[in-house]
């Protein structure tokens, strides 16, 4: 772990690079460029909120609110799983030619989407201060809430990124996984629509509790709930500290299987 | 007492040390790579193991040029590879000392839609260097590689000597203690080849560790003192260069 933070020094100004590449990178070319990134979670939010309250009847108070709050993190979350994944495989040309810590790779990624994430989160507060709920001192809860969701984004795609040069489905497991878990997260429903027993299966979720502290700082402008928050650094915590030893493990044999 | 530290300064100035390192590849007739095959086809997975390397022992000091050589196939690039880090031994260990840099392939990580400048920070920061350490080495960088105002140009427009050149000048002048040069003594023209080969030399007398694979042998006797001849897998002969390329030339010339 420490040769790791080491590395990360001794070569921050490729991090800084690949941080750049991959957010300039992603949308070059395009006509609104960087702008999709706020662009496709905006429309993701339109369509539910057509959906949902006229066909499916949903009635919850402030819901387009509701909605881009819990949409904008969970769009941090899967951009960086789905472009995570596939990272050490995609640059297969230099993991072949040259050595630098592999880990560079998948925590860029990581670094990138938390980034756009901040960024996005302008959008957030400009819908509550249109949609008349507005801001709150509780805003400083957002950056620990944030780390907490990149170590824990960060540990499971370090883990995808290695698996995924050994067994090329992954990516495809990992996007209905991704799917699921969407509707097993609490971002276009609220959760008390299930019964208690339920509540409680969905809560283990640690999305669960990411998104309602979200929506507790912007939305409710409450003080996120503790025990959410011990459960989130626990979990988060194991899940990197997993996802950095399966990386470590099988990164020695990226070269010859790539 | 003193014999002691002596010893101690002997151990610090090997820099790179080979310890009983074999490897073997895979060779996959069909290599499985989804799920559907590994599960369906897992009996029939036929694996031929290759040994490319068998129990080397290789102990390089501070300073020294080391040339290896033999003939193709006989294990001296996956020896430089496995140095780098690129690879890792099946069995035994490597240990290096210092900042390494390897020019394997030239220009690794170039992108060609990058200019040639920015292609110099992009590769420079993989060789590890900070953007400060990047800026003040970029004018050497450019004079070195003869560029001129091709350098603000995409690398993709470039001349395959262009391309190396611009690869050669960015490795050489990272500043590395430990380099590692894999069979391109021949870039360039007869011009930047006499350039390349002078810069190496400065090098060597600088106090840099040098290890050279190449099939030129009349340059490397001119640059290196000692020669290892990898000999299907392990380490037929290492001395004085001369001596190593004459006994070589007798058996495989």
């Amino acid at each position: 772990m420490r040769e790791m933070v080491n590395n990360l020094y001794a070569y921050r100004q490729l991090l800084k690079s690949n941080v750049k590449k991959e957010i300039r990178g992603k949308y070059k070319g395009s006509f609104l460029g960087i702008l999709w990134s706020f662009v496709n979670p905006l429309l993701q939010v339109l369509v539910y909120a057509i959906v949902f309250p006229y066909i499916m009847r949903i009635k919850t108070k402030n819901y387009l609110i509701y909605l881009v709050t819990g949409i904008i993190p969970w769009t941090f979350f899967v951009n960086v799983i789905n472009q995570g994944m596939i990272t050490v495989r995609t640059n297969d040309s230099i993991i072949k030619k040259v050595y630098f810590p592999r880990e560079i790779l998948p925590i860029s990624v990581a670094v990138s989407g938390l980034i756009n994430f901040f960024i996005s989160c302008v959008v957030i507060l400009l819908f509550c201060m249109i949609g008349g709920v507005g801001i709150s001192w509780h805003i400083l809860f957002l950056p620990l809430v944030a780390i907490l969701q990149f170590f824990f984004v960060l540990g499971i795609v370090l883990a995808l990124s290695a698996i995924n040069i050994y067994i090329k489905d992954t990516e495809y497991i990992v996007q209905f996984f991704t799917n699921m878990l969407f509707y097993a997260t609490p971002i276009v429903y609220q959760i008390s629509l299930f019964p208690e027993k339920y509540q409680r299966i969905l809560q283990l979720n640690p999305m669960t509790g990411i998104i309602s502290a979200y929506r507790n700082i912007f939305l409710y402008h409450q003080v996120p709930v503790l025990s959410d928050l011990l459960y989130l650094l626990i979990v988060a915590g194991i899940i990197f500290i997993c996802g950095f030893s399966i990386f470590k493990k099988l990164e020695k044999g990226f070269a010859e299987e790539l | 007492m003193s014999r002691q530290k002596k010893e101690i300064d002997q151990k610090n100035d090997i820099v790179i040390s080979v310890n009983n390192v074999s490897k073997t590849f895979k060779i996959y007739s069909d290599k499985p790579s989804t799920l559907k095959e590994r599960i369906v086809f897992w009996n029939k997975n036929k694996t031929e193991r290759h040994q490319v390397l068998k129990n080397v022992n290789l102990d390089i000091k501070r300073g020294e040029t080391v040339a290896l050589i033999g003939t193709n196939g006989s294990g001296k690039s996956t020896l430089l590879k496995l140095m780098t880090k690129i690879i890792y031994p099946t069995e035994g260990n490597i240990k290096t000392v210092g900042k390494l840099t390897s020019l394997l392939e030239l220009g690794a990580g170039f992108h060609p839609d990058f200019t040639g400048r920015e292609n110099i920070y992009f590769n420079a920061s993989i060789f590890g260097l900070t953007a400060k350490e990047i800026d003040a080495r970029i004018a050497d960088i450019i004079e070195f590689s003869e560029l001129g105002t091709f350098i603000d140009n995409p690398v993709r427009t470039y001349s395959s000597g262009m391309y190396m050149r611009l690869a050669f000048s960015v490795a050489i002048n990272v500043d590395a203690e430990i380099l590692l040069i894999d069979e391109i003594l021949a870039v360039g023209d007869q011009h930047f080849q006499e350039k390349c080969f002078a810069k190496l030399n400065e090098l060597k007398n600088s106090d840099k560790t040098i290890v050279i694979v190449s099939h030129s042998l009349e340059s490397i006797k001119k640059l290196c003192k000692r020669g290892v001849w990898i000999y299907e897998g392990q380490v037929r002969m290492d001395g004085e260069i001369n001596k190593v390329i004459d006994e070589y030339l007798k058996v495989c010339g």
